[in-house]
């Protein structure tokens, strides 16, 4: 199960991460591996679960994903395709509503967006639509694509285009412990599509996880509350948390600022009443997703905010994600269109001791992707 | 069964289908079914002849043309028009309308109102079918235009290749909306089909009730048999306009001699003993349908949230 890839653990720098994982325990598992294993799992103990995807059976399997499987399961139950992700997404509608349980993967969510259609139209309908007749159980993973010049076709983070449709579940795991919470609950027990939109700069991370948690009673599509504090809440999103994370463990260090972090995890059905608790007990609120704020996670953390108790706000709502633009390739404008650690900490400083001339020193690192990432490609 | 003895079956059917469109046309105007319809009126024949041999654990998947297919496949007339009414006693609730009626009882699955969306369903249940050692067998009903959209291209492409037990039907009608189809295609279906290595037939006459069901159900036993997709075009011709109860000859896009000329060999035109007898029994159920719709509650509030995921 253990990864030989760069050990890398946040939890270094955030000493918090494991709130539900015991360091004490020892048990250490990647985020590829809690992939890997889950998908491994789901094939041997559900005879109906099909993994479908582009290069799920190849050598790479999906960045170390589904490696191995075709081995194991065979190439029914791990099939390539052909290059067509509106037909695919359609068969693997058909085949859920037929008594499988299909497990579609896209290597760049960016490329979902030719299945848009069949995600929108029919699998988030069909039940609704329907009168309840149908239940399309089915598990749609993609891959947000950030690292190391993507550019603009290979690196979106689509959440809000399907979290903005009822009829879908969409899920952002930040940690292999989600991961190890999330994909099998679901797969086992829910009826109905879900998007998971996992992050690429993750893959490569250690995470520490609580081996407790097979068999727990967790709800898969729960938000999280990772990390507590009395002077900011920080709502954050994938890898997002992680920054959170460091930002929130500098201030502490620093300046004795205490931000609570809030993991949204489930995107289109957060637990709004975790974090309504949390920003009407701080009245500071930031936003940290891994995408544009126009519109998207960012936005809807403010209206819901705004129509449910706007007067908890002690101070305007900040938010962070990626800048207006397309993605551009040049490491030195990917530094600017990504949110980086500093500027994390700054926002989060001014937003709490009131003024921008805070005085709270900036961590050395910037990029999230300097920490994160040993990786040089190419993919 | 003699000969004879089939033919009014069928007959029974294609008139069955006919009597209760030509009712939703009487009805339209009342204002009662606030939905668009788009009426398989002149095309009974394709319907009742594709479902002959299914069973109701074979599937089928449709457009939203599909009133025909519906009833071909054994869906409930009492809920079909609840639907239309909009009731809760519907197929679906009243959330479908018309467009998306379904009858998973009778393996009469999701019609949609997106073209060609529904063709790669019948692939996966196809899939899961072989996957599972199902012995079904899956159709996928579709139009000529619907040939012109890439996912019928995937959607072959995926069957062939993984050997499933499908049979694409396209109804072609010659019409998308009010598009010809040599305005779209430069391509001809049938030769396209066969490209992918598909065994796939042609039904010039779409009108010819025993000849369309005979010539279907071969193809159904067929794919039941050799567990590989098959192709079948059926040529037929719509009389109504392309959504709602009306003609609209005098729009200039289709000639009224093309459909005199179809409705000369109409089967329903053909035989009007045979219609003036089943007639009176037909009506009697279509009256008892429509009373069930009218006497339907509407859904409650509460449907409106229910079902969403
Ligand atoms: C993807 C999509 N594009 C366009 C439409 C609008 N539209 C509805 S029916 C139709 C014509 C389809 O023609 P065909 O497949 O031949 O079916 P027919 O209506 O003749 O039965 C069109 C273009 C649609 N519903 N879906
Ligand atoms: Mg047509």
């Amino acid at each position: 199960m253990m990864s030989s890839n760069v050990a890398v653990i946040p939890s270094l720098n955030a000493p918090d991460i494991t709130t539900y994982g015991s360091r004490d325990e020892g048990q250490v598992i990647s985020y590829r591996d809690a992939l890997l294993w889950t998908m491994r799992e789901a094939l041997r103990k559900h005879d109906s679960v099909m993994i479908v995807g582009q290069g799920v059976d190849d050598h790479k399997g999906i960045f170390g994903s589904t490696v191995g499987l075709v081995q194991e399961f065979g190439a029914d139950r791990v099939m390539d395709t052909p290059l067509a992700e509106e037909g695919m997404t359609g068969v693997a509608i058909g085949a859920a509503l037929n008594g499988l349980y299909p497990i579609q993967t896209h290597i760049r969510a960016d490329f979902s967006l030719l299945a848009m259609n069949q995600i929108i139209n029919l699998a988030a309908k069909y039940k609704y639509m329907f009168g309840g007749r149908y239940d399309v159980p089915m598990l749609i993973r993609m891959i947000v694509g950030r690292s190391w010049g993507q550019g603009a076709q290979h690196s979106q983070s689509l959440q809000s285009l399907f979290a903005h449709i009822p009829g879908l579940k969409v899920v952002m795991p930040s940690s292999s412990q989600t991961i190890l919470e999330t994909y099998p609950a679901v797969i086992e027990a829910y009826r109905g599509p879900v998007i998971s939109f996992e992050h690429r700069l993750m893959y490569d991370l250690q995470f520490h996880v609580d081996a407790s948690w097979i068999g727990t009673t967790r709800d898969p599509f729960g938000s999280r509350l990772v990390r507590q504090g009395k002077d900011a809440t920080i709502v954050a999103t994938s890898i997002m948390v992680l920054e959170a994370m460091r930002a929130a463990g500098h201030l502490e260090k620093v300046a004795g600022i205490q931000c609570e972090v809030i993991d949204l995890h489930c995107v289109s059905h957060p637990d709004w009443d975790l974090v309504m608790h949390s920003v009407e007990k701080t009245g500071r609120l930031v936003v940290a997703d891994t995408s544009w704020r126009e519109y998207g996670v960012c936005a809807e953390v403010c209206r819901v905010v705004a129509e449910r108790n706007p007067g908890c706000l002690q101070k305007p709502v900040v938010t962070l994600g990626m800048q207006p633009a397309p993605c551009p390739t040049a490491k030195c404008l990917e530094d600017l269109f990504y949110p980086d650690l500093r500027k994390f900490v700054d926002a989060l400083a001014t937003l709490v001791i009131g003024n921008p001339g805070h005085g709270v020193s900036l961590p050395d690192t910037q990029s999230m992707a300097d920490v994160y990432k040993r990786f040089k490609g190419p993919f | 069964m003699t000969d004879a003895q089939r033919f009014r079956e069928l007959f029974y059917q294609a008139l069955r289908i006919r009597l209760v469109e030509e009712r939703i046309i009487a009805l339209y105007p009342s204002d009662v079914i606030q939905s668009p319809v788009h009426l398989s009126i002149g095309q009974e024949a394709v319907a009742v002849g594709a479902c002959q041999e299914l069973e109701k654990t074979d599937l089928i998947f449709c457009t939203y043309r599909s009133h025909a297919f519906y009833l071909a496949k054994g869906g409930n007339l009492k809920e079909m028009f609840a639907e239309l009414y909009g009731k809760v006693t519907g197929c679906a609730r009243g959330k479908a309308g018309s467009m998306h009626l379904t009858a998973p009882e009778v393996g009469l699955m999701g019609s949609s109102a997106v073209v060609a969306s529904t063709i790669p369903h019948a692939v996966g249940a196809a899939l899961a079918a072989k996957h599972l050692g199902k012995d079904q067998v899956v159709m996928a009903v579709f139009g000529d235009g619907a040939t012109e959209e890439g996912v019928y291209h995937e959607s072959l492409n995926f069957a062939v290749l993984h050997r499933l037990p499908v049979l694409f039907l396209c109804e072609n009608n010659g019409l998308a909306v009010h598009s010809s189809q040599s305005a779209r295609q430069r391509y001809a279906i049938l030769e396209h089909a066969r490209s992918y290595g598909l065994s796939a037939q042609h039904i010039a006459d779409g009108y010819d009730l025993e000849n369309v069901a005979d010539t279907i159900s071969g193809l159904v036993r067929r794919v039941r048999q050799i567990r590989e997709p098959v192709f079948v075009e059926i040529r037929t011709y719509r009389y109504k306009e392309h959504v709602g109860p009306g003609e609209d000859f005098h729009c200039g896009y289709r000639q009224r001699e093309e459909w005199w000329s179809w409705k000369q060999r109409d089967p329903l035109e053909q035989h009007p003993d045979l219609r003036d007898m089943m007639q009176p029994s037909i009506i009697k159920e279509i009256d008892e349908a429509v009373e069930f719709a009218r006497a339907s509650p509407f859904p409650p509030e509460e449907e409106l949230l229910r079902d969403v995921v």
